[in-house]
């Protein structure tokens, strides 16, 4: 492993001898009212340095006491990731100096963290129909550190510190280097995000910093048949889950090309942290915080440890309701979604799926429902940037429309119509049925109407007599224009039996 | 255990530290934590059965639990009061970078 190799041996290398190695460290805020220790807000927003004490700033003679909520959102997460809960977990002071740490430590856990080795199931993003399994190293309860807002006029002016964030609940979630692609890596956040949605622990909000993540990546590269390891680098400052994969992708190839030039492998340099830059799409040699690497980490005399019966853990397991893989699976298996439709609509969140199932089971035919859920309602939310909450629709107006649709009283063109009625006028379905005029045509109207379009176009019908009976929906578009009230599927027919089709 | 510790090592924990040690007092400081730990290295005299589990604190006590309950924050003027340098609204330090 990681001999010297050759510039020769090192041009020569294709793609295939190239695995690309990534594991993810996620911080998530878990939805508390107040913070990790203390009863401070850990509402976002308010006015800098109003939400602080004497705990949360390290005033020296204050103690800290941990939040119950952030122990029961912390197992919550834990177990639908499938991670061993600790029956007994305490906390360690990580040592570090930063003008936002005003405690000189961040109270974190290091080893006995409340979650252990865990697992998340992915889609394979090279074959969808496959699964790929990212290992869970541990995700451990610690305290965030404040903001530091640094003069950008460059005239090295004073940093100001907020210190409102200090001490609200973070869950690390450090995976095992599983991840085989920059791609990957997204699915995965994608996924562990819609986890953690669905499980309310947190609103994932990451403009407001509530889900961040950082990534170490290498390579490992197969040389004449041994195989050596770029050195690792730690990628900060990844603040979408797009700047991950662009960043991740980015260092790939960067440390392809560096290691093509100077061959140096994991063993001739030490892991390096850089930092992604959104405006020049790169990675940057971040400076180093002194020292860093060594937080001397110890047992918190302030705190007491935490023990954790069976009983407390099942109650937060009875909590735990179904996970965005079980919702797929019942889509598919119960409601007879195709697979991408299933994986779209639980991507949209619970109240997506809850809309559907009420429609489904309103208007009886699930795959309608999932169709005009899926394209009519999901283009509007995509389009108006709202969420179904806010969808002008409601689910009961939604079963009432398609409930017609169903029973053969409206063709879906038109049904549309209808729907672009009720979202423009407020209207209800009835309502927006009688300003577009629609209203039952009977059969005489209908037998009226073809004899008339038979009349009417002579070349058509000799076609359909000649047995080119597709000759028919030339005549189709011509009905609607006559009597947009009339079923196409009904004109046609009654056309084809009256020719004697 | 009466292991002597080195400067270098002495230099290191004041980095660390963050504590601005006078060259002078490097060799007296490696004296001093050299004779603390000697005096707290007495425990490791003391034969523990193989069966005890570690002890992480200075109580047995565990689950000193709260609930997730707003409680008042101190307020601004009296907590930056603390602070060596503010504007009234943040903390004010030296540039960072
Ligand atoms: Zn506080």
């Amino acid at each position: 492993m990681n001999a010297a190799t050759t510039q020769e041996q090192r041009q020569s290398i294709s793609e295939d001898d190239v695995t690309i190695i990534i594991g993810l460290e996620v911080h998530v805020q878990l939805d508390t009212k107040s913070k990790l220790f203390c009863g401070c807000s850990t509402e976002f927003g308010a006015p800098p340095n109003t939400q602080t004490c004497v705990v949360c700033t390290g005033a020296p003679g204050s103690l800290p006491v941990i939040n119950q909520q952030a122990l029961r959102l912390s197992i919550k997460t834990g177990l639908a990731l499938n991670c061993e809960i600790a029956r007994f977990t305490k906390w360690d002071r990580k040592n570090y100096f930063y003008p936002d740490l005003p405690k000189g430590y961040q109270i974190s856990q290091f080893d006995k963290p409340i979650c252990g080795l865990g697992y998340l199931d992915l889609f394979d993003q090279r074959d969808k129909s496959k699964t790929r399994r990212v290992v869970l190293e541990r995700a451990h309860l610690e305290e965030d550190a404040g903001k530091s807002i640094h003069d950008e006029s460059k005239q090295g002016g004073n940093s100001r510190i907020d210190l409102n964030r200090t001490g609200t609940p973070l869950l690390e979630i450090v995976t095992q280097p599983d991840m085989r692609s920059a791609a990957e890596a997204r699915a995965f956040l994608n996924e562990l995000k819609l986890i953690l949605t669905y499980l309310e622990v947190s609103d994932c909000n990451m403009q407001q910093g509530n889900l961040r993540c950082d990534g170490n990546i290498n390579l490992h590269i197969r040389v004449d048949g041994q195989q050596i390891a770029t050195p690792i680098v730690e990628i900060k400052n990844m603040n979408s889950f797009r700047a991950a994969e662009r960043a991740l992708d980015y260092e790939a190839v960067r440390q392809l090309e560096l290691w093509k030039q100077n061959g140096l492998t994991i063993s001739d340099a030490p892991k390096q942290t850089r930092g992604w830059d959104a405006a020049t799409q790169t990675t940057t040699l971040q400076r180093e915080k002194e020292a860093s690497a060594d937080y001397r980490y110890f047992p918190d005399p302030d705190l007491i440890a935490v023990t954790l019966s069976e009983e407390e853990i099942d109650s937060i397991r009875s909590e735990i309701d179904r996970l965005p893989a079980q919702w797929r699976e019942e889509l598919i298996g119960q409601h007879g979604l195709k697979p991408y439709d299933a994986d779209v609509m639980v991507g949209q969140g619970r109240g997506v799926i809850d809309y559907f199932l009420n429609v489904a089971e309103g208007c009886g035919n699930s795959k309608m429902a999932a169709n005009w859920i899926g394209q009519e309602v999901l283009r509007f939310l995509n389009e108006s940037e709202a969420t179904i909450e806010s969808y002008p629709i409601t689910s009961t107006q939604m079963t009432e429309l398609l409930t017609r649709v169903v029973g053969g009283e409206l063709d879906q063109t038109r049904a549309k119509e209808v729907l672009e009625q009720m979202i423009e006028f407020q209207l209800e379905v009835q309502s927006a049925m009688d300003k577009l005029g629609i209203k039952p045509v009977d059969n005489q109207e209908i037998e009226a109407l073809c004899q008339q379009l038979i009349n009417e176009n002579p070349q058509v019908i000799e076609q359909i007599k000649g047995g080119n009976a597709k000759a028919v929906g030339a005549l189709i578009g011509k009905a609607r224009k006559l009597n947009p009230n009339a079923s196409p599927g009904l004109v046609k027919n009654t056309i084809l039996k009256m020719v004697g089709g | 255990m009466s292991d002597s510790i080195d400067r270098e090592t002495v230099e290191q924990v004041a980095r660390l530290a963050c504590i601005d040690l006078p060259a002078s007092r490097v060799d007296e400081t490696a004296k001093q934590l050299a004779e603390i730990l000697e005096y707290v290295g007495q425990l490791e005299q003391v034969s523990l059965p193989d069966d005890v589990e570690p002890f992480f604190g200075a109580t047995e006590s565990v689950n000193a639990i709260r609930k997730d309950e707003l409680s008042p924050s101190v307020a601004r003027p009296d907590i930056l009061s603390n602070a060596p340098d503010s504007d009234g609204e943040f903390y004010q330090v030296p540039p960072v970078f």
